[in-house]
């Protein structure tokens, strides 16, 4: 990315503790509008902690203790008045897919609703188009009225992003959504995934180096709460790579 | 070798096996005793009440007053104050207790305040019903200067129920599962929203068979209603909450024990019709369940 992309996303110093255990350890980066940054480190390495620092999820987390700060467009995320609208400018897909316990339909237009729009063709429209794109339309376009949960694993999973785009979102964030997906359904994602960095950043976790490799613009690699390295794919895929670690960790050697 | 061998060489019991059954048969049958024992009381209580009181339940018994010092007439009076005893103590316990249910369940902070009144709800439950009733003639009847009235029976029965009814409230909200808050919180929904849409409706079912529960038992006590608001002998209806009334359950006692020369089957028949109106209640509240949870989404 060159410096002249506009920064979407900065975030300086950032640190959090779980009663008193260090789970991210000072982390500075930043993310450009439009990009796919990928997110990759091997368990406990402090990913979903960092994804909840984005969304103020971790404010829920109540022995969560965070210093430093996380910018959107310039603005602190931790000094708005309004936390949901926050939240709303952020899709989130978490690694469990978790249907409401409502129909397919209202799963996706829940987040609409809550924002006060309720006109009926637009959130039909609107429902249509976030199932397309996250590739479950034409699985679920005759049961609308079905249960969310009642979908299979793959296609709850697919319905969580279509809910997370609902809101039609600036800032996609994806936590190892693959885990519960099929390797066909996953590249249909991907392939979704790389049309919509037309529109929205996207932060990626995810514990498929491949899959960073294919879609990611750059790649950062979380070890023990620490940035360890952050840099192009092209450099963080090659023999190149500024930590010796960030090497062994996409040839497979540790993680 | 035939296929049946083959069968039989791979799914015949061990030794093992039998062993584990035998004790699972013996367990089964234990548990089946114990649960036999528990009708038993039951029904002998029915059958007991049955036998003894039916023959008193006659219409003149349903829909009229006592005459004759209580020795003949009916227990209508005391159906219609139970009613109002229970609709009053019910209107104002389940809104409080589910709301104070939703608070510390939802929004209280964990801390030791938190902790503290969560405590003093479970220690609250257990007070014995005749504590309730001394502390509802110093509270409501005295202090609050509302006499010995409906209304200080019913605050003092729905101050008794109110523990177990913010209990069994937190109960049912903490079996939706934590994700679903999660889900709708990141969905930019708040909490009162996400309370609204997401966690109140998946356990309504919880929530009120609890209450109905506690109905039930408020209807049964005798001593928190005795010194605050029940009548001894009143032929007439309560006009307002600031009348007294006549109640089933201190009739039941009054005719039991109070007062001589009542026919034999009068205290069977007014039981009968006191059980016979609890056990409505609960199977109300069975029934409001099955068809919640036949709702249920998950
Ligand atoms: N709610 C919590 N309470 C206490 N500790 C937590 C909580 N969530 C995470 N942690 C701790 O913080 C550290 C980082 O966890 P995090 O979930 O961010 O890692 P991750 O990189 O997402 O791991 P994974 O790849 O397994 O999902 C871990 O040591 C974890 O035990
Ligand atoms: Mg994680």
């Amino acid at each position: 990315m060159s410096d002249l992309a506009k920064k979407k996303i900065e975030v300086s110093g950032l640190s959090v503790s779980y009663g008193g255990v260090t789970a991210l350890d000072s982390i500075s980066l930043d993310v450009y509008e439009h990009e796919i940054l990928s997110i990759i480190g091997p368990a406990n390495a402090g990913k979903t902690t960092f994804l909840n620092c984005i969304n103020r999820m971790i404010d829920s987390i109540p022995d969560a203790r965070v210093q430093g700060t996380v910018k959107i467009d310039g603005d602190d995320v931790r000094q708005v008045r309004d936390v949901n609208a926050l939240r709303r400018r952020i899709g989130m897909v978490f690694p469990l897919p978790v249907g409401l316990p409502m129909s397919i339909y209202d799963n996706v237009a829940y987040a609409p609703r809550m924002a006060g729009k309720t006109d009926k063709t637009r959130l039909d429209e609107l429902v249509e188009r976030c199932l397309r794109q996250s590739a479950l339309f034409d699985e679920v376009k005759d049961r609308m009225g079905d249960l969310g949960t009642k979908l299979s694993g793959g296609q709850q999973q697919r319905l969580t992003i279509a809910r997370a785009l609902s809101m039609e979102p600036e800032i996609l964030c994806l936590d190892e959504f693959s885990i519960a997906v099929d390797p066909v359904t996953t590249m249909r994602i991907e392939e979704v995934l790389k049309e919509l960095r037309k529109e929205v950043t996207i932060v990626l976790v995810t514990n498929l180096v491949q899959q960073a490799k294919r879609l990611a613009d750059r790649t950062a690699l979380f070890l023990d709460g620490k940035l360890i390295e952050l840099d192009s794919n092209e450099i963080i895929f090659s023999r190149r790579t500024a930590d010796q670690r960030t090497f062994q960790y996409v040839q497979g050697l540790f993680g | 070798m035939s296929r049946g061998e083959t069968e039989h060489t791979d799914f015949s019991a061990t030794p093992m096996t039998e062993a584990s059954h035998s004790r699972q048969k013996i367990a089964r049958a234990f548990l089946g005793i114990a649960t036999a024992l528990l009708l038993l009381p039951l029904f002998a209580i029915i059958g007991l009440l049955v036998t003894h009181g039916m023959s008193a339940i006659t219409a003149e018994f349903l829909l009229e007053a006592p005459t004759a010092g209580m020795t003949a007439g009916g227990i209508y009076p005391a159906i219609i104050g139970t009613l109002w005893l229970i609709g009053v103590s019910l209107a104002v316990a389940a809104p409080i207790g589910i709301m104070a249910g939703i608070y510390l369940n939802e929004y209280a902070p964990e801390n030791w305040v938190t902790r503290m009144i969560n405590l003093a709800i479970v220690n609250l439950a257990g007070v014995p019903s005749i504590v309730h009733a001394l502390f509802g003639v110093g509270a409501f009847v005295l202090f609050l200067g509302l006499g010995t009235s409906i209304l200080s029976a019913s605050l003092t029965l729905a101050v008794m129920t109110l523990p177990v009814i913010i209990a069994s409230t937190k109960e049912a909200l903490a079996s939706v599962p934590v994700a679903f808050r999660h889900a709708s919180w990141t969905l930019g929904a708040s909490r009162w929203q996400t309370i609204w849409h997401i966690v109140l409706p998946n356990s309504v079912s919880g929530i009120l068979t609890g209450v109905i529960l506690q109905v039930s038992r408020a209807a049964g006590e005798t001593a928190p209603i005795m010194f605050t608001g029940a009548a001894f002998y009143l032929p007439f209806l309560p006009q307002s909450v600031q009348d007294q009334c006549m109640a089933l359950s201190m009739h039941l006692f009054t005719v039991s024990t109070q007062v001589p020369n009542v026919p034999e089957a009068f205290p069977y028949a007014t039981a009968l019709v006191l059980l016979t109106l609890v056990v409505t209640f609960n199977f109300f509240s069975i029934g409001l369940r099955t068809y919640l949870r036949a709702r249920r989404k998950w």
